[in-house]
């Protein structure tokens, strides 16, 4: 396939939550606030990209059956280099995502990719495979948290919405709303699926 | 990928490398971040300190029976008051205070929430101005739980549909008042 | 309170009222993964706890020893993953000896217990909420025990959704985490039963 359709791959059809149900820890715990949800989008993009392309650049020296602990290292690498950063950078981020960061290093959408696709395919083709897979997991864990903090909270990325006259449902930010409201959105994305394969024919 | 027919010597050099490069990448790192993140976090330590001493512009820590106290001191070099950070558990999890108190009249200061896992907009909000001043200028002692405005400066007004937290925190501040009045005199 | 007591209430805060599932949101692919039937539910969740209660051992001594007391916190994930996956690769074969049947059983889960989130969040929490010896090894095994609790309450739950009329566009892994919502807002009841 040509760059243009590994990327939008990501976005929808192969959609690593919606269609291939990984990745879920974070997506349910670090979407109570679109901050949240967001940063921990671009942390597990930078996690992703970083490693496809050093696997893919270093595919042809790793003998097969040493690849996934050689996988896991160079992710885990990654992934502590993300912790420090932004515990010395951003450190209220740090603090809110706390220990989903290092989760990224078991979230199986990077090793996945790593193995279905960098280890495969040159570099600059999974350059995009990674672009796409992380803002396909970025923009469903933003759209989660909007919903979390917008019926949760009534404020947008901290700003307020509804007014404060609006009584927030709590339940939004706590671990039941998290299972609820993915699993709304996940059925409505089937049916909008089910639509469009219908159309296609 | 490579080839599979590869003798193990082949395989612990593959790993051995990876993770010795990636050693010594994280140890550069480390080493880059840690002055960051070691200046965060006294700050942090800092401003909760001086949030509870009212008029404190620097603080010494002191170990007392095994426990870290920070003692402020004003600009004279006078001693503000005396804080430490107290623990307990709450309703789901630790809360951890930082209490300030002042030993020469055996008040409590104020105190400062730094980590708790309450509920979100429940006992989440012990960490609100209106509960807080619950314990300003109060006396060392037990403290008692009342749903109406306190009348008796050892009663503590609770929040509503957030009994056990603010329990939790009454027993916490009382606690950590007695502590202080053990090591550092109780004044009255 | 004594130590007893204390390790008891750990243990059931680990279980009820932290449970690692239903309030952490660790170990939520396996999760909906491995419990369309209670019995291999049961049996992931019985190598999960075997896995998890081996990795707090061996966490426990790598983060004492080496990494606090050679000052090399920053090894701490990579660390802690290898263990993890080894850990997870001996546990396979053991299974493949012991138990050929449930070898095949478990399938392609096996080696996915090394991408279980709740064990890796099982092995850092323990650093973090500087528990002992003791106090780690009970936690592990709780971890793993309200692991599979809440992994066999869905299993049940979905084995007995079969029979159910189940909307088209709900069917499979929506309606299995809005049913896992309500069994989250059921476990929040746990809150407060114990302190420690």
């Amino acid at each position: 396939m040509n760059l243009l359709k590994i990327l939008t791959n990501g976005l929808w059809k192969e959609n690593p939550i919606i269609k291939l149900v990984i990745g879920l820890c974070p997506t349910l715990a670090v979407t109570n606030t679109v901050e949240n949800g967001l940063a921990m989008g671009l942390a597990t993009s930078f996690v992703l990209i970083s490693s496809e392309i050093v696997i893919s650049l270093i595919k042809k020296w790793i003998p097969n059956n040493v690849r996934i602990p050689s996988f896991i290292l160079i992710i885990a690498s990654f992934v502590t280099f993300t912790d420090y950063f932004l515990k010395a950078f951003f450190p209220g981020i740090a603090e809110s995502l706390s220990l989903f960061i290092p989760l990224i290093v078991v979230n199986c959408l990077i090793l996945g990719r790593q193995e279905a696709f960098a280890s495969k395919n040159p570099t600059h083709r999974a350059i995009f495979d990674a672009i796409g897979m992380g803002l396909g997991f970025t923009w469903v864990l933003v759209l989660l948290s909007t919903v979390r903090e917008l019926l949760g909270m009534g404020t947008f990325f901290g700003l307020e919405i509804l007014g404060a006259a609006y009584q927030p449902m709590i339940i939004m930010i706590l671990p039941g709303g998290a299972f609820i409201t993915l699993g709304v959105i996940v059925g409505i994305m089937n049916v909008i699926n089910r639509k469009v394969e219908s159309q296609n024919g | 990928m490579a080839q599979e027919d590869v003798s193990l010597s082949r395989l612990v050099i593959t790993l051995t490398v990876i993770g010795v490069v990636s050693a010594l990448i994280l140890s550069v790192v480390y080493q880059w971040t840690t002055p960051y993140i070691e200046e965060h976090q006294a700050e942090a330590k800092e401003e909760a300190i001086f949030s509870v001493l009212e008029g404190a512009v620097e603080y010494e820590e002191v170990t007392k029976n095994g426990i870290t106290f920070f003692e402020g001191y004003n600009e004279s070099g006078n001693l503000v008051g005396v804080s430490y950070i107290a623990k307990g558990s709450g309703y789901q999890g630790t809360i951890e205070i930082m209490v300030g108190a002042d030993p020469s009249n055996g008040e409590i200061m104020y105190i400062s929430v730094l980590n708790h896992e309450e509920t979100p907009g429940l006992g989440a909000r012990i960490t609100e101005e209106q509960f807080k001043n619950n314990f300003v200028n109060k006396p060392f002692g037990e403290y008692e739980l009342v749903n109406r405005e306190p009348s008796d400066p050892y009663e503590v007004e609770t929040i509503a549909g957030a009994t056990i937290s603010t329990r939790s925190v009454k027993n916490i501040v009382s606690e950590a008042g007695l502590t202080i009045e053990e090591n550092y005199g109780g004044g009255n | 309170m004594d130590s007893v007591q204390y390790i008891l209430l750990l243990f059931i805060s680990t279980v009820l009222i932290n449970n690692f599932v239903l309030i952490r949101f660790l170990g939520i692919c396996p999760f909906l993964g491995v419990s369309r039937y209670v019995d291999t539910a049961f049996s992931m969740g019985l190598a999960t706890t075997f896995v998890m209660t081996l990795t707090a051992f061996a966490t426990y001594f790598i983060n004492s020893y080496i990494l606090v007391a050679l000052d090399l916190p920053f090894l701490r994930y990579v660390s802690f993953i290898i263990v993890i996956a080894s850990l997870v690769q001996f546990v396979e074969m053991f299974i493949k000896k012991a138990s050929p049947v449930l070898y095949k059983a478990l399938g392609i889960y096996l080696p996915l217990i090394t991408t279980n989130c709740a064990i890796m969040g099982m092995a850092l929490l323990i650093p973090l909420n500087e528990y002992n010896f003791i106090e780690s090894i009970v936690f592990g095994f709780g971890a793993g025990v309200g692991f599979t609790l809440a992994i066999v309450l869905i299993a049940g739950l979905r084995e007995e959704l079969e029979f159910s009329d189940v909307p088209d566009a709900l069917r499979g892994v929506p309606i299995t985490l809005i049913l896992a919502g309500i069994m989250a807002m059921a476990f929040m009841g746990f809150a407060g039963l114990v302190s420690i």
